[in-house]
């Protein structure tokens, strides 16, 4: 009984950790682009959007993992869709209403978050086919993934672009700012180049 | 009948879902909608203060049918800007028109015979970031501050420290400009013939 | 004449000016995973193009029918839109995929799995709540900006596909091979397609 109440917590542990590192959802399993690009223009706004995905996720996960025996196979998704639109739909109100200026800053990639790759794929290969426990934390590890690289790739768009993190300054005083870093432009070239990074210290260890 | 029955049990997880998440969505929306009203509403009284400083109090005197360059019509509230001592020290109002590619919303306060701009704010655009964005630069929107409040002319260069109806563009972001120029003529205009046809201003001023 | 101005600007403006690829991030999904042969890209833009034309205009009518209807205001269905225009989506490409597997069953077994993908691209979504936002009011002009947005993807995938093709010989560092290089050639699409900001006047 002690091995498989070690072999249940391993599990969970390495279902948590993958959605860290070795399935980061951004860089390795390359889903959820569009936001990734889209709200990385600095900190404040990226934190907002990758909280929001960890709550949708979590919610979606738990709904569907709860579900799973009952979905009939052609309508799964249109259950997914529906599920995740109901979510998402939430927390777009709680922004409006707690978050206004970030509601305005993410503007129409809010509702986007609804066909985020992510929250469908978790679903469709985890959920439906899991149990709660293991549902709820691949939704956090997942999510904790997805915040984490757009923080990251937020930060340094941010201080490459106005030399500030979340608003606070950070570059002295001779930075010339490359406001390119703020526009498509350096989201998708930073993106790649960060991309590469990974593949390179992935190779190595 | 079997058919009936057939659609019944393939679909009542559906059914049963929508309802659910619809109630979900209902309640959600019920709970937060007046914070997201009372939201609007401060971020519009912050931009009147920050127009008419000396204010202490607005008070909405009307509700105003403007039409704008593309045909349409928004309502456009007017407020009245009170001292302490309850005298009118000037008037703010929304304006609303096309931008370059986005609508351009405005709240923009003048004095209190309808005679110069007190300036404006911007409430709502979408504009190129770092070119069409600067009509939002306290150092363009100053150009208007004092300006009659007639027909405005937008001039490709000139000094930006001279306040008459000569309006300086903003070096590449000339549609933007001329975007911000052409609303406010035509809802000033508007704004200014219904004020004087309810006898909220003197004509000939 | 001056609606088939406004027409003619709206579809020049999404396509080339406010391209939904290089210019509001949406449909990078498929874009990266498709663009490696120009046939498929192809294949995959007109797909797109069909489903987001009718998606579009569907999600219109139902936006300014129900959801917009002042005369059930006070039902609040606003709130629904997200859901509605959602399930609009997916029932438009299980129709779309039925017809194709119907009358072009070939075409349906090369696509594979990218079909009931386009559900989840975020470009249809997101150029029917971008026709919400930009206030949208005549019924022609939604259909040719959702025309447009697929016309505007279709060549954005054809010009990356033509581009990787190309790379295939070009000595790419093994860490950007894939997903990195095509990215940077796409931020460096998007600096070209800058240019044509501010060619339509208001």
């Amino acid at each position: 009984m002690a091995t498989e109440a070690q072999l249940q917590s391993s599990r969970y542990t390495q279902t948590f950790i993958a959605g860290l590192w070795r399935e980061n959802p951004v860089f390795r399993l390359l889903l959820g682009m569009c936001p990734t690009l889209a709200v990385t223009a600095a900190v404040k706004p990226a934190l907002t959007m990758g909280c929001s995905v960890i709550f949708v996720l979590l919610c979606s996960n738990i709904v569907v993992s709860l579900m799973r025996n009952l979905l009939k196979p052609h309508l799964r998704i249109l259950m997914f869709a529906l599920t995740i639109s109901t979510f998402v739909t939430i927390v777009d109100l709680f922004l409006k209403a707690f978050v206004p200026d970030m509601s305005e800053a993410l503007g129409p990639y809010v509702p986007l978050i609804i066909v985020n790759c992510i929250i469908i794929c978790r679903a469709e290969a985890c959920a439906s086919k899991n149990g709660l426990t293991i549902s709820i934390i691949d939704a956090i590890g997942m999510g904790l993934g997805f915040t984490l690289t757009l923080c990251v790739l937020a930060a340094v768009r941010e201080v490459m672009a106005t030399g500030t993190v979340f608003e606070i300054s950070v570059m002295p005083g001779w930075f010339v700012p490359w406001t390119a870093m703020s526009m498509p432009v350096g989201a998708f070239i930073t993106l790649g180049l960060l991309l590469g990074l990974v593949n390179i210290i992935s190779k190595k260890t | 009948m079997s058919k009936i029955k057939y659609f019944f049990e393939q679909s009542w997880l559906l059914i049963t879902a929508s309802f659910c998440f619809g109630l979900l969505i209902a309640i959600a929306n019920a709970a937060w909608s007046p914070r997201i009203e009372a939201n609007r509403i401060r971020k519009l009284k912050n931009a009147m203060q920050s127009l008419l400083p000396q204010a202490a109090a607005f008070e909405q005197q009307d509700t105003l049918n403007i039409k704008t360059t593309k045909g349409d019509t928004f309502e456009s509230s007017l407020f009245k800007g009170l001292s302490d001592a309850n005298d009118c020290i000037g008037w703010a109002f929304q304006c609303q028109g096309p931008g370059f590619q986005d609508k351009i919303e405005l709240v923009v306060a003048v004095d209190e015979n309808f005679e110069a701009f007190r300036g404006f704010s911007v409430l709502f655009s979408n504009e190129t970031p770092e070119f069409g964005d600067k009509i939002k630069l306290p150092e363009w929107r100053s150009q208007f501050s004092g300006a009659p409040a007639e027909e405005l002319q937008l001039v490709k260069t000139g000094p930006m420290d001279s306040i008459d109806s000569e309006i300086v563009a903003i070096s590449g972001a000339t549609v933007s400009s001329a975007a911000v120029v052409k609303l406010l003529n035509n809802c000033v205009q508007q704004v200014k013939n219904e004020m004087i046809h309810k006898g909220l201003i003197r004509n000939g001023n | 004449m001056d609606t088939l101005t406004t027409l003619l600007l709206g579809f020049i403006s999404i396509v080339i000016i406010n391209n939904l690829v290089l210019t509001k991030f949406l449909g990078i999904c498929p874009y990266l995973g498709v663009s490696g042969r120009i046939d498929m890209a192809f294949g995959m833009g007109l797909a797109v193009t069909f489903v987001v034309t009718l998606s579009g205009t569907l999600t219109w009518l139902i936006d300014h029918l129900i959801l917009m209807n002042p005369s059930l205001a006070y039902l609040h269905l606003e709130v629904t839109r997200y859901v509605c225009f959602i399930l609009v989506i997916a029932g438009a490409v299980q129709l779309v995929e039925m017809y194709i597997r119907k009358f072009f069953p070939s075409l349906y077994e090369s696509f594979g799995i990218f079909l009931p993908l386009i559900t989840t691209n975020c470009a249809i979504l997101g150029l029917c709540l971008f026709i919400n936002l930009w206030g949208i009011d005549s019924f022609p002009q939604a259909v040719v900006l959702s025309f447009g947005a697929g016309i505007g993807f279709t060549m954005a995938i054809c010009i990356m596909a033509g581009i990787r093709e190309n790379l295939t010989f070009a000595d790419v560092p093994e860490s950007l091979q894939g997903a990195p290089i095509t990215l940077i050639t796409a931020g460096l699409l998007t600096l070209a397609f800058m240019g044509f900001a501010g060619m339509i006047k208001g």
